[in-house]
């Protein structure tokens, strides 16, 4: 009943417009590289030593993990300089190889070209698993991970949404790749067993809509609008907008398997030539940077060669972020480099911020699509209550921002919300 | 280059608290205006001033009584009463005060309301009464005799309601609201009640404003509004009347005004969607059983003052996760909702309208003069009860006078006014009463009143026409009193309207 329940979304203004239509601007290759040898919780031990010379496409890493499952490949071609620890753009520190560019851009087929159509669905998912490819929306989850067994599952769903404010990468890459996509998306929905498929995009974007018909239409896959709201693009909230169904821990249990569109385009590069992830599109937008564009970026480029090709720093105090503002996290300095999980840099001029006490005009409540009370969490959190904690279903926040958002006194409520939630973890 | 950290999102909606106060704020400045020009145009600029200057006294004691609580507590005053909106409680006070409210009960109750109601819980957004409620109930309580006696308009529908027992029957609404014109004029706001709460129109468009700016949410006023004249509906029809009286219900006193300035105040209301719906059905009802049963003419202020305290406990009940808890949310507000609309309904099958009353004391005294000889009543005894000033407000009576003639002081005056049968609209052959008054002109006083024509009720309205009955008015002026004949009232009224009518001509110096 809508009467009783607020409508759990509401729609941010995208900033879209500062780089969705700009050109993509590939850029000048960076003297040093440092491939992160971890990736999320997939970590690598490398397979090339100092001195070494590598190529692009050349296997670098071979994953520790049989469940974390990413190896990785060099983006360029050079001479291997050693280990270093750096932080990352999880603000913790990370193995990364340094190769240094001889710019002669080398190449090397990575692994054989598959067709899709003609392999068994072992053979399809062999090949995704020894591709790393990995989950390009910013989690990097093994891909091969999800298609290992599905059962029930009579929707496969590609997300080509990219609800997160600044971003327009996935927007880009798909405009340039669209025969990519389809190969990739198709070859997933073999996987997956789904008899159909939907690709999930806003509906404001018209020319990407009538690029995905182009490419979609005949087959199992069809377009799918979805209104321009945030956050349209999060698993639980899409699946609910295009099946009605609410699951418990995995969309396999709504009978769904989702992907984004840039693994796809990924998956599509790599059956169709050989080539793993090499490149990222990447956003870099925001106040806080001179020329916001698209870039194309190798992975491995520190983030302070991306702002300086976008032109360099608007300001003297910023909030350099990794993704978008509403889940990305500030990083205090640039040295850190883009990995195959990151989709933009936001830089954003920083401004002091007056709040005023909360005044319970839950919206925060009204807009959290977790369905989660932030500001009763805020307030139990403050009391230190655990009782209530506990009813609040503090664990389903997965802190997507949408509160602070909301909230007119500009409070800081997602905080709050972690804070409960590290509480909880403590007590227990 | 400074790289500043701080934890996600960094990106905020333009809606600020400000912003959502200042609209509030300009809403509850045109109810204020419309007040200013009603009055102003109606009752001239006297009165308009007095508006003016009630609702800057409020605002002053508003904005000083927050100044120098942070003074004393050594806080950045600016800043404090930046954050702090107690203008918005100022107007309200004003508002549903009314235009002959002494200046220094809005001050003292405005001050009261900031420092009591809001300031020593912790400031804005901690308080749990609704501030200006909290100040407006001192108001009623401890200024009762505070009023202006210059600045009178008359009972408000309220209080006319209240005199009526809260229910009118269908066949005597016509009558009854005549006071305030039509429901078109009292939705339109033509008449006066409290100072902000007439224009149900302009409230009603305030309110469409807020919501569409989303300030407010629609489901509180909704549904309090909603379930007032419901709950009233209901209780009309068990006692005969329809749907005027629930709309009148609705557009008299605070309801609407309440409904959407003070109910959606979202610091003493609670916090979820669910809760407020269950809140909202509760305020309505309590308003209804607080009229109908209390002292008070009008049950606003205390029904919403009474759901603050309960704010915390709803808060508990709709603690949760709004997916997954969704169908214990909806069963809980259902319950909630029928016990109270129960609970009213249960009330209202208790509630007798004046006539009711009447005819069941009347139906008492019958039997026992039954026996007596049906004539004009003038060997019946009279006995007497409470008593009635001969300034009472007659208008229901619609008495007139007739010069008759004049020797010297002496004046005689024929007049006929409107009695039980005619008042009520009751079912059976009646007709106006007539009497013929006599005064004296210089010392303003009554010599005798001798009945021309008996409309009422034949063998039971007639004990007020006794030898007896008619002496008590005998020497009395405008500023003395008489007493209602028991069983008789209406009889009596409509005799002592004519007595005063017959009066004032007189001290009018005329005809």
């Amino acid at each position: 009943m809508s009467i009783l329940t607020g409508p759990m979304r509401f729609h941010l203004d995208g900033q879209k417009e500062l780089t969705a239509h700009k050109d993509v601007l590939t850029l000048p290759e960076p003297d040093d590289l440092y491939i992160p040898l971890v990736n999320g919780r997939a970590a690598c031990t490398p397979t090339v030593k100092e001195g070494d010379a590598v190529k692009v496409g050349q296997q670098i890493g071979e994953p520790s993990d049989a469940f974390w499952y990413v190896p990785i490949f060099s983006p360029v071609s050079g001479t291997v300089v050693g280990i270093e620890k750096r932080m990352t753009s999880m603000l913790k520190p990370g193995d990364h190889l340094h190769i240094r560019n001889d710019h002669k851009y080398a190449k090397v087929q990575s692994f054989k070209k598959l067709d899709y159509e003609k392999a068994t669905r072992e053979e399809l998912l062999e090949f995704v698993k020894k591709a790393g490819m990995a989950g390009l929306g910013g989690a990097g989850f093994p891909t091969f991970n999800k298609y290992t067994k599905p059962e029930g599952i009579d929707l496969f769903i590609i997300n080509a949404v990219e609800c997160e404010p600044y971003l327009t990468a996935d927007y880009a890459n798909s405009m340039a790749n669209a025969e990519l996509m389809r190969e990739g998306a198709l070859a997933l929905l073999k996987l997956s067993t789904a008899p159909k498929g939907k690709i999930a995009v806003k509906e404001d974007k018209k020319d990407l809509i009538e690029v995905l018909h182009k490419q979609f239409d005949g087959t199992p896959i069809e377009v799918a609008e979805v209104p321009d709201i945030y956050p349209a693009g999060w698993e639980r909230t899409l699946i609910y907008m295009l099946t009605g169904k609410r699951y418990d821990r995995l969309p396999a249990e709504a009978g769904c398997i989702l992907n984004n569109v840039s693994t796809c385009i990924a998956l599509g590069n790599a059956l169709k030539n050989g080539m793993p992830i090499t490149d990222k599109y990447l956003t870099v937008s925001g106040d806080g940077v001179a020329a916001p564009q698209n870039v194309i970026v190798p992975v491995g480029t520190p983030a302070s060669e991306v702002i300086k090709a976008c032109g360099g720093y608007v300001g003297e105090d910023c909030l350099l972020i990794a993704g978008g503002p509403m889940m990305g996290r500030t990083i205090p300095n640039d040295q850190f480099v883009i990995g195959i999980a990151n989709n933009g840099l936001t830089v954003l001029q920083h401004r002091e911020e007056f709040s005023v006490k909360c005044l319970r005009c839950g919206k925060c409540t009204e807009t959290c699509p977790s369905g989660l009370m932030p500001v009763r969490i805020n307030q139990a959190e403050k009391a230190k209550d655990i009782d209530t904690l506990k009813k609040l279903s503090i664990m389903d926040c997965i802190e997507c921002g949408m509160c602070t958002y909301i909230c007119p006194s500009k409070l800081d409520v997602t905080e709050g919300v972690r804070r409960a939630k590290r509480y909880m973890t403590l007590v227990k | 280059m400074k790289f500043t950290f701080n934890p996600s999102p960094n990106y905020r909606n333009e809606q600020s608290t400000s912003a959502i106060m200042k609209d509030v704020g300009l809403c509850l400045l045109a109810v204020d205006l419309y007040a200013v020009i009603y009055y102003w145009a109606v009752y001239g600029a006297q009165y308009g001033m007095r508006v003016i200057l009630l609702t800057l006294a409020a605002c002053v004691s508003a904005l000083a009584t927050d100044a120098v609580f942070y003074k004393v507590l050594k806080k950045d005053v600016v800043t404090e009463m930046k954050s702090s909106f107690s203008l918005i409680t100022a107007l309200i006070i004003v508002l549903i005060s009314r235009i002959n409210t002494a200046y220094y009960a809005v001050v003292i109750s405005t001050i009261i309301a900031i420092f009591f109601g809001k300031l020593v819980f912790g400031g804005f957004g901690q308080n749990i009464f609704n501030p200006a409620a909290f100040g407006a109930a001192i108001i009623m309580g401890n200024f009762a005799g505070s009023y202006n006696a210059d600045f009178a308009t008359g009972a408000t529908p309220t209080q006319a309601a209240k005199a009526f027992g809260w229910m009118i029957p269908n066949g005597q609404f016509g009558s009854f609201i005549s006071e305030y014109g039509n429901l078109g004029t009292m939705f339109l706001g033509q008449y006066t009640s409290t100072i902000g709460s007439t224009c149900a129109l302009l409230i009603l468009l305030c309110c469409v404003y807020l919501v569409w700016k989303r300030d407010i949410d629609w489901q509180t006023p909704v549904f309090y509004i909603g379930t007032v004249f419901v709950e009233a509906l209901v209780i009309g029809l068990m006692h005969g009347a329809g749907l005027q009286y629930a709309l009148f219900s609705v557009l008299a006193g605070g309801v609407i005004f309440g409904g959407v300035f003070m109910t959606t105040d979202p610091v003493t209301t609670p916090v979820s969607l669910p809760g407020r719906v269950l809140w909202a059905i509760g305020a309505a009802s309590l308003t209804l059983i607080i009229r109908d049963k209390s002292n008070l003419s009008d049950g606003v202020l205390f029904a919403i003052l009474l759901m603050n305290m309960l704010t915390p406990a709803i808060d508990k009940l709709f603690d949760g996760n709004q997916i997954k808890d969704a169908a214990k949310f909806r069963r809980n507000v259902l319950i909630g909702g029928i016990c109270c609309v129960a609970l009213t309904l249960l009330v209202g099958t208790s509630v007798k309208s004046k006539a009711e009353q009447e005819a069941s004391e009347t139906k008492e005294s019958a039997p026992a003069s039954a026996a007596a000889p049906a004539d004009s009543g003038a060997s019946k005894e009279a006995s007497f009860g409470e008593a009635l000033p001969m300034s009472y407000n007659f208008n229901a009576n619609k008495a007139s006078c007739e010069l008759d003639g004049k020797e010297g002081d002496t004046i005689r005056y024929a007049c006929e006014a409107k009695g039980f049968g005619l008042v009520t609209n009751a079912d059976g052959d009646y007709s106006l009463n007539k009497a013929m008054v006599v005064v004296d002109a210089k010392t303003g006083k009554v010599t005798s009143v001798n009945i021309i024509e008996f409309g009422d009720t034949a063998g039971v309205g007639d004990a007020a026409t006794s030898d007896a009955a008619l002496a008590q008015f005998e020497g009395k002026g405008l500023d003395d009193e008489v007493n209602l004949v028991s069983g008789a009232t209406f009889t009596t009224r409509s005799i002592a309207a004519m007595a005063q009518a017959a009066l004032k001509t007189a001290a009018e110096g005329g005809e």
